[in-house]
């Protein structure tokens, strides 16, 4: 029970971390009808500049919120900059060029801090007696902080899409782009903040996610999170938030699970997972557990 | 047959007919040129011929990934795992089981090719970004798959092949000390079957299926293009040349390993260097190889890895931006200027008993046809 509970545990703080990043891919999928690849190397950026400033001797809580003011900010200017230009050509192209910021976001990551790994510090006590007891398993403040602060989070962002005048142009402007316009909707204001929104939500999962383990922060850190998430809002339903969360956590638990008590394909083969219940997923219902089904005009 | 369009005479744009003489010895001159490169290539200096190889392959290997992104317009992320799974190929025939190493360019091509129509499947349901999605996660498990089966592949050790499986063989003449000269011919010749069979395919029927599935779905259904077939065929085409390509690396690297070869970096090189030489052009992958072997050769002395990736990030982005076509598709246009080639008329069903006769007639009077018509076909 103690063992079990102590991989419940981990799991369920890496499905926060899926949740938080597949809602944020979500988000963007519903407006721009995209994937952002960058979206995991935009949160590692902004983890990098929270990090930054906790080494200047910077309270983490001020470090959280700027990082997360650059990560709106680096969203809402990757849209307008990048994708709206580009957008109307092709999904193709739209595709390329995020591909081309992935890459570039990570090489200046590593061109800005260098190769090595660093420890980034936690906004909760985070020393080796910090934590409380649950049925004999650990749980770490770390960890029951993160949860809260995803779910708060995230119910947050669910306030803003169905309860304020925002939320509903952001509901408008994925339903309907151009007939949102025409009932006056500030369309391209509304891609943008539904970009920066997105990015935030990035930011604040980057942070509250790293300081789990030593050395975590990396180059390579967010990649196989964003495989993970996209995976989770893929089955989730790539336009149904709801459905983006719920998968996300489940997919957390099911492999901190897997990976514990199935050595043989936990572990390493993470990616792997991924890949298949992507290829099943979309083979055997391509709209998601929760999304809504493609429909073409011809 | 003589200067048909005696109006354009002298004045630019030149016209000449499609397969007229002309047009024949202006493509000989070029292929002739190609050859005389390559064969200046042949005489650098070992280091050159072992840069010069790699461009080879990476055009290979982009020829393929064009077939697939460049004409059928389905973005493949996961080449990378095709050009490794040729090169493992290669690897474990030659070091596990004595195999000549150019026979196994035709396993690695099969094996390829049915793993690009598995691939494919998907596509039939599966496009635009979850297409992306999937080709995205398998570049990821790739290096992962290869690690967990080390009994077969070294795993993280790396697959080592003895290089003397890999010298020369006596009637090239190429001693052991210019062995790289030989594997840079190899992968010209490769090259060059790639080419030959690209353009072979996207000039003739199923090259204006990929095109009409590209563009327009419906469409291309509704004119009876079978849309699985075009799909899983050009899938499994394309992963076959890249695997081939694949073979050629590991014949002239002689060691693999997953985790630094064949990751996800390989395939945005590969589409990196798509873009760049010009998506759907049958030069494009050679001048994107030679960039994506170059570039970073050239800022090597700025500093290793990080400024490459950012470089070519970068570019990626402002290519799609500025330049979306690439420079081959640049010259494209340019070249409109100075030359442009009358499309052959139509050799239709009912025309065909009246071939001669249609043919020269629409031949003679190229002008009244109009310039829309060429460009359209041009284009």
């Amino acid at each position: 029970m103690q063992v079990f509970l102590e991989y419940l545990f981990a799991g369920i703080s890496n499905g926060a971390i899926y949740a938080a990043l597949a809602l944020a891919i979500v988000m963007v999928f519903r407006g721009t009808g995209t994937i952002n690849f960058a979206q995991g190397e935009m949160a590692l950026f902004t983890t990098y500049i929270a990090w930054g400033l906790t080494t200047k001797n910077v309270p983490v809580v001020l470090c959280l919120l700027v990082a997360t003011a650059a990560g709106f900010v680096l969203g809402a200017v990757t849209e307008r900059v990048f994708i709206r230009p580009i957008e109307r050509k092709s999904l193709l192209a739209t595709l390329i060029v995020l591909l081309g910021l992935f890459l570039a976001l990570n090489s200046l990551d590593g061109i800005l801090w260098g190769n090595q790994n660093y420890t980034m510090p936690s906004l909760f006590p985070n020393s080796v007696s910090s934590f409380v007891s649950v049925g004999g398993a650990r749980l770490y403040w770390a960890n029951l902080g993160l949860w809260i602060v995803v779910a708060v989070l995230v119910g947050a962002m669910f306030q803003l899409f169905n309860h304020t005048r925002l939320g509903l142009h952001m509901r408008a402007t994925a339903s309907n782009r151009e007939s949102a316009a025409l009932s006056g909707i500030p369309v391209g204001r509304i891609l943008m903040l539904g970009w920066g929104f997105s990015a935030a939500v990035g930011a604040i999962a980057g942070i509250l996610f790293t300081p789990l383990s030593p050395d975590a922060l990396g180059l390579g850190e967010m990649f196989p999170i964003l495989i993970q998430a996209s995976a989770a809002a893929l089955f989730g339903g790539l336009d149904s938030p709801g459905g983006a969360v719920a998968a996300g956590l489940l997919m957390g638990i099911v492999e901190a699970l897997l990976s514990g008590y199935v050595p043989a394909i936990g572990g390493q083969l993470q990616e792997a997972i991924a890949f298949v219940a992507i290829v099943l997923v979309l083979l055997v219902r391509p709209q998601g557990l929760f999304g809504s089904k493609e429909v073409e005009r011809v | 047959m003589t200067m048909p369009s005696a109006r354009s005479k002298g004045s630019l744009p030149l016209q000449i007919n499609q397969g007229s003489a002309t047009h024949r010895s202006l493509q000989g001159l070029g292929l002739a040129v190609l050859v005389g490169l390559a064969f200046m290539g042949s005489m650098t200096n070992s280091f050159q011929v072992g840069l010069l190889t790699q461009a080879l392959i990476y055009a290979s290997a982009i020829a393929g990934l064009n077939l697939v992104t460049g004409y059928t317009g389905m973005l493949s992320i996961g080449h990378s795992a095709f050009f490794g799974i040729g090169a493992y190929t290669t690897g474990i025939l030659v070091s596990e089981h004595n195999w000549n190493p150019l026979l196994t360019f035709i396993v690695s091509f099969l094996i390829c090719f049915v793993f690009g129509l598995i691939v494919g499947l998907p596509a039939l349901r599966i496009r635009g970004i979850n297409l992306a999605l999937v080709t995205l996660a398998l570049a990821v498990a790739f290096p992962e798959l290869i690690d967990r089966f080390p009994g077969l592949t070294g795993g993280t050790l790396g697959l080592n092949v003895n290089l003397t499986q890999l010298l020369p063989p006596h009637w090239t003449g190429i001693g052991i000390q210019n062995r790289f000269e030989y594997y840079y011919w190899i992968a010209a010749v490769v090259l060059a079957l790639v080419l030959v069979l690209c353009s072979n395919l996207t000039r003739g029927r199923t090259g204006l299926a990929m095109r009409a599935t590209r563009d327009r779905e419906t469409a291309a259904t509704a004119v009876g293009i079978n849309l699985a077939w075009i799909k899983v065929y050009t899938f499994g085409i394309s992963a076959a040349i890249t695997g081939v390509a694949g073979s050629a690396f590991a014949m002239y690297l002689g060691s693999l390993s997953a985790d630094s070869s064949f990751t996800l970096i390989l395939s945005i090189t590969l589409i990196t260097g798509l873009v760049i030489g010009g998506v759907a052009t049958v030069v494009g992958p050679i001048v994107g190889g030679l960039a994506v072997i170059y570039i970073p050769h050239w800022t090597e002395g700025l500093r290793q890895g990080q400024t490459e990736g950012l470089f070519f990030g970068t570019i990626l982005i402002i290519l799609m931006f500025v330049m979306p076509d690439g420079l081959m598709g640049l010259l494209k246009r340019m070249s409109r200027f100075v030359v442009q080639i009358k499309p052959r008329a139509p050799e239709g069903p009912s025309a065909a008993s009246e071939e001669l006769l249609v043919g020269s007639d629409l031949n003679a009077n190229p002008d009244s046809e109009g310039k829309g018509d060429t460009t359209l076909a041009l284009s």
